[in-house]
């Protein structure tokens, strides 16, 4: 179990690396700099701007500044921000909670309705209920993640009952414990039901065909021709397998809910990675861009790896393998 | 009173206009301790009405459209979800085709066999009374299988644990749908061996459903035929073997496999069996009857005791003119 654990993350390492590398790579295709624009500024001299360039090795080719960065990450140091002139490391750490928590919440939320929605439509197949569903996995299916997030930015400014944008009130760290909580709650719950919202229709309509799989196996006629109940024998024989292939696809909805957040986060403007990835981006801050995306593809894979351990957990016939 | 009365059943797949017949006037009786072998080709019924006796066909799509199912004199069709609860492994337990697919892939066969065991002998839930049940059924080693899953097992093995289930619950009724033909040849007849051996020393009843004439008559005291959702011959089982008198039981009897318990599909009746809904008029088997004449179709012909004992739905059976050996060679030149 533990030689398992550690093999899966000793496979993060070259994923991780052939993902930085890449970046690098794309990174300079692009033409000039960070300091590209700072050339243009009459009070800066030529001479500061080729310093400051050579300070962080961006007079150099791109794989030679990779491994500088390389270099000093394997220290555990993630570089240098020149937009913010802070270390990099810093800059993430507060982004990457804001991300988690994001997703975390969504998470929570998407599965939470689904399962039970998807459980119920498939136990009253046919029902209007199972049609009420259907219609509502339509629509959230067809409404893309960008027009969502739209309505509920000019919902929460039309009815004024949560802030628009951002993860805390200007007032934040003047406010006693107890309301900074839910100050940061109140703030998050929009943001979270728009992205949770995208995920929930794919997982709920999974949920009702896995659970009607099952229900029409053999083993399912068998425990009823026992003596079962039916609540015994749907709820225990065939929703505990039907959650098997659901959590299959629980690593793609990791995968669906981080390119969701990177969407969310920019038009709702969470301060989370996502949207630190896009200024970063557009601020030509190179290493900044490297270290978001190799930080969004680390909780990409770790998240997959939770998946694997969850379904390696629920059924005996992969753990014993 | 008889353990099992199926009188005139009728059952469709659908309701009203789209309504198909799947069961048509179906009657069977198994008396306490009786062995009685349904048999037919593949489609003809046997699974639905071998089901229809603890109602598990889903209401709908099925639709009990008459008759009675009298089991020890209580109407099954009659009963509540409660009380069907309490005949379902109470009174008649099932063992079904695919062992693989009725144990349920993620529950250790110990912890199953102790469920069945809760809900009809809570006192016996026990490791104890589960090892004694995988030793009943010949599973060796039974203490260090109960903690396997069903897909550590093989095939033969998984069908002894369905059946050590089957009988946790002391039923008077064992209903074994076709309980060998997923199995390897030599598993099959081990398996039958071991249904016949229980059933001597527990006396419970058994219907067997089966394609295969050729393990009647280790098995059975009685024969049941199904041809396109009807009975068509009834009749005590050495009997039947010696002397079949419907035109479809010889017709069959002249395909059954020769090697002693293959369990090949018995296509080797011409012509193709008929699908529900699509059921020819009269006599349903006139299409392939070597025998069949044109009134054959102009009304479907009574179940009628022909014997003592057997009932034959051909009012032309003793038709010894043109009987199936005549038949045979007929087959075998083309
Ligand atoms: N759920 C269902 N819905 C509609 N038709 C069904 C359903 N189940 C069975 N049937 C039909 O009812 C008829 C009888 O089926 P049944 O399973 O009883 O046949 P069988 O004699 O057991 O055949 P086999 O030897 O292949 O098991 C078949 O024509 C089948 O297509
Ligand atoms: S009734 Fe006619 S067609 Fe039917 S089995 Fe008898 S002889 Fe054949
Ligand atoms: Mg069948």
């Amino acid at each position: 179990m533990w030689s398992y654990v550690f093999k899966r993350l000793l496979h993060m390492i070259p994923l991780l690396l052939g993902v930085s590398l890449l970046t690098f790579l794309l990174m300079s295709l692009a033409p000039g700099n960070y300091y590209t624009a700072l050339l243009q500024n009459p009070q800066i001299s030529p001479d500061t701007v080729a310093r400051l360039k050579a300070q962080f090795h961006l007079d150099q080719p791109w794989y030679v500044q990779y491994f500088y960065w390389l270099k000093n990450v394997v220290r555990g140091d993630f570089g240098y921000s020149m937009a913010y002139h802070i270390p990099a490391t810093s800059l993430i750490v507060g982004r990457l909670w804001n991300t988690f928590l994001l997703s975390f919440f969504a998470l929570i939320i998407a599965w939470g309705v689904a399962i039970p929605l998807g459980i119920w439509a498939a136990v009253n197949k046919d029902s209007w209920i199972d049609r009420a569903c259907s219609l509502f996995a339509f629509v959230g299916l067809s409404v893309p993640d960008v027009l969502l997030s739209l309505l509920a930015l000019w919902f929460a400014a039309a009815t004024g009952w949560f802030p628009v944008g951002g993860a805390q009130s200007p007032l934040y760290d003047f406010l006693p414990s107890a309301q900074q909580f839910w100050d940061r709650a109140h703030h998050l719950i929009l943001p979270a039901i728009v992205l949770a919202a995208s995920d929930l229709a794919g997982i709920m309509r999974r949920m009702r065909s896995c659970l009607l799989d099952t229900l029409r196996a053999e083993y399912v006629t068998a425990a009823r021709a026992r003596g079962l109940g039916e609540g015994w024998v749907v709820y225990k024989h065939a929703l505990r397998n039907a959650i098997n292939p659901l959590l299959t696809i629980f690593g793609y909805s990791l995968a669906a809910l981080l390119s969701g957040a990177f969407i969310v986060e920019n038009i709702m403007a969470w301060p989370g990675l996502g949207r630190l990835t896009m200024e970063a981006f557009f601020a030509k801050d190179s290493y900044l861009v490297v270290d978001c995306v190799v930080m969004a593809t680390g909780l990409l894979v770790i998240g997959n790896f939770v998946a694997d351990l969850l379904l390696a957990w629920s059924d005996p016939r992969i753990r014993l393998k | 009173m008889n353990l099992l009365e199926i009188k005139n059943l009728k059952m469709d797949f659908g309701a009203d206009a789209e309504a198909l017949r799947a069961v048509d006037g179906v009657s069977l009786v198994i008396g306490a301790g009786e062995t009685v072998c349904l048999v037919g080709e593949s489609g003809c019924g046997k699974t639905v009405t071998a089901l229809s006796i603890a109602r598990l066909v889903p209401t709908p799509p099925a639709n009990y459209v008459g008759g009675e199912i009298l089991l020890n004199g209580q109407d099954v069709l009659k009963m509540s979800n409660g009380e069907l609860r309490g005949i379902r492994g109470g009174v008649v337990s099932y063992v079904f085709q695919e062992p693989g697919a009725s144990l349920n892939p993620v529950f250790r066969i110990g912890n199953q066999i102790r469920e069945s065991l809760k809900l009809h002998k809570p006192e016996k839930a026990t490791n104890e009374e589960v090892i004694r049940l995988l030793k009943l059924v010949g599973i060796p080693a039974p203490e260090s299988r109960i903690k396997n899953y069903p897909f550590e097992m093989s095939g033969g093995m998984q069908q002894r644990v369905m059946i050590a289930m089957a009988l946790a619950s002391e039923p008077k009724l064992l209903v074994a749908d076709e309980p060998t033909t997923a199995l390897d040849v030599t598993i099959q007849a081990q398996i039958l061996d071991l249904l016949s051996d229980l059933k001597r020393r527990l006396g419970m009843a058994i219907l067997l459903i089966t394609h295969n004439l050729g393990i009647v008559g280790d098995m059975a005291d009685r024969v049941a035929v199904m041809y396109a959702g009807q009975i068509v011959e009834l009749s005590p089982a050495k009997e039947l073997l010696r002397r079949p008198l419907h035109p479809y039981t010889k017709a069959l009897m002249a395909s059954v496999p020769k090697l002693h318990g293959t369990a090949d599909r018995l296509s080797a009746i011409p012509g193709n069996v008929p699908r529900i809904g699509n059921f020819p008029p009269g006599c349903r088997f006139a299409p392939r009857c070597p025998i069949a004449r044109p009134e054959c179709s102009e009304k479907i012909p009574e179940l009628v005791e022909v014997e003592a004992g057997r009932f034959v739905r051909c009012p032309f059976w003793k038709n010894e003119r043109e009987n199936i050996t005549a038949e045979a060679p007929r087959r075998g030149d083309k």
